[in-house]
């Protein structure tokens, strides 16, 4: 349980001094120990953090270069550093997400075990029920499914899943005080 | 109409959910998949509507290997998805038109069949939400809802119809309606259910999956119901304390309830 503790404390401490680093070689230094740590697991965890990001990164960099350009200021230096920090941020989420078991880390407090407890059962129930509308809409549409309907499966979903998250807040909250959550 | 032959399915983390599953249902069979919750009922019915690929093993639908290379042809899918239909046990989630004409509609448009305003009000007739035609699903009761999957499904008139725990959502009278209904159809029928008593109800044959993830029985309804050892092994009936007028004793049940 220590050590899992011990590991969550180093990287919520890593998480802070990464965001206030503003040097790129620190930077890939940090990356590079971080490799080093996951060992054999690196080139996996590395592919994982590059997918989750390349969206998101690639809209903002190139948002950022267009408007650099067009008002003359343009900076690589900021340009890898970003890149190099969410990459880095990421790989280190991932890598913590790997190593510790999480429910063991926060052991030390109630109210975090309570917390994760809601938050990974919510994560459990979304992903199960998010693989079944997939499925459903597949099981009913020969390929390739009409785009019109796309957008229209994808919208009720979310639709779906914003009502259920707000039903299933109130009805946790209810839940935990039920059961003295909040009278402490 | 369908064979399976050797399906194994392995979990990503490895934890196995199907375990060397063989079995071939014939044209217009009626068939229970009864087993008890986790023992992986939904993911065979998957595997045989094209949407999960096992692990291992091959599953055939009319003598054509289904396989995720055959469900990219279109010329194959398409048959497939309209002759091989699943109806899922949370009504939400097939649930995504604007209105109820729509949501059963959206087959018959997608295959491109003809008399589509018969035909949806037809089977919005026959499952009894003729009334809720113009209404948006998402604002019916969940046994609405499931009504409605049951009319979007059905209104394809399917070969093979796969049913995952039909009645979960039903009321007392639409669970009879399907019952009687799963009874006079031609279509071939595959439902699942952990309920006993629905599983005699909805098929002729049975097939028990065991906690194990393995297929402990093929046979008539009858015999597995005379078969205690294996219903105990599929943890299919329980044990309770309970009191005949004055004597209290203990032995293996089956409860219909939901």
């Amino acid at each position: 349980m220590m050590k899992d503790t011990s590991a969550l404390v180093v990287y919520a401490a890593a998480v802070i001094a990464i965001t206030l680093v503003h040097h790129t070689g620190l930077l890939a230094a940090a990356l590079a120990v971080a490799v080093v740590i996951a060992g054999q697991r690196a080139a996996r965890l590395a592919r994982k953090a590059f997918f989750a990001i390349v969206v998101f990164n690639l809209v903002v960099t190139v948002s950022y270069v267009v408007v650099s350009l067009v008002r003359d200021e343009l900076s690589l230096h900021f340009v890898l550093l970003m890149n190099l920090r969410v990459f880095l941020l990421t790989f280190l989420g991932f890598l913590v997400a790997d190593r510790i078991n999480l429910f063991k880390a926060v052991s030390f407090s109630k109210t975090l075990s309570y917390l994760l407890t809601v938050a990974a059962s919510q994560i459990v129930t979304f992903r199960r029920l998010f693989d079944d509308f997939r499925m459903a809409f597949k099981s009913r549409t020969p390929n390739p499914a009409r785009s019109k309907d796309l957008y229209r499966h994808g919208a009720s979903a979310a639709s779906f899943f914003l009502h259920k998250s707000f039903l299933e807040s109130a009805e946790i909250t209810d839940a935990m005080k039920s059961r003295g959550f909040f009278d402490d | 109409m369908i064979r399976v032959e050797n399906i194994t399915h392995n979990y990503a983390n490895g934890d196995k959910v199907l375990n060397d599953l063989s079995f071939a249902i014939g044209q217009g069979e009626k068939v229970s998949l009864v087993g008890a919750n986790g023992c992986g009922k939904t993911t065979l019915l998957k595997i045989l509507n094209g949407l999960i690929v096992p692990t291992g093993g091959r599953y055939y639908f009319k003598d054509t290997q289904i396989t995720p290379k055959t469900l990219r042809q279109t010329a194959l899918a398409g048959p497939f998805r309209k002759n091989a239909v699943l109806l899922f046990q949370n009504p939400d989630s097939m649930i995504f038109n604007p209105t109820v004409f729509d949501e059963i509609a959206f087959g018959p448009r997608q295959f491109e069949l003809d008399h589509i305003d018969e035909r949806v009000r037809h089977w919005a007739n026959q499952v009894g939400i003729t009334r809720q035609l113009d209404r948006p699903p998402v604002e019916l009761s969940k046994g609405e809802k499931q009504k409605v999957c049951l009319a979007a499904v059905l209104v394809l008139e399917p070969e093979l119809l796969l049913l995952d725990e039909p009645t979960a959502s039903l009321d007392p009278r639409s669970t009879g309606w399907l019952v009687e209904f799963l009874g006079d159809t031609d279509m071939t029928t595959l439902a699942a259910t952990h309920n006993l008593g629905l599983a005699a109800e909805m098929g002729t044959r049975s097939l028990v999956l065991s906690e194990h993830h393995e297929l402990i029985f093929d046979g008539t309804m009858e015999s597995l119901l005379k078969d205690t050892d294996k219903l105990i092994e599929a943890n299919l009936v329980h044990v309770h304390r309970h009191k005949h007028g004055d004597v209290e004793h203990r032995h293996y049940h089956i409860h219909d309830w939901e």
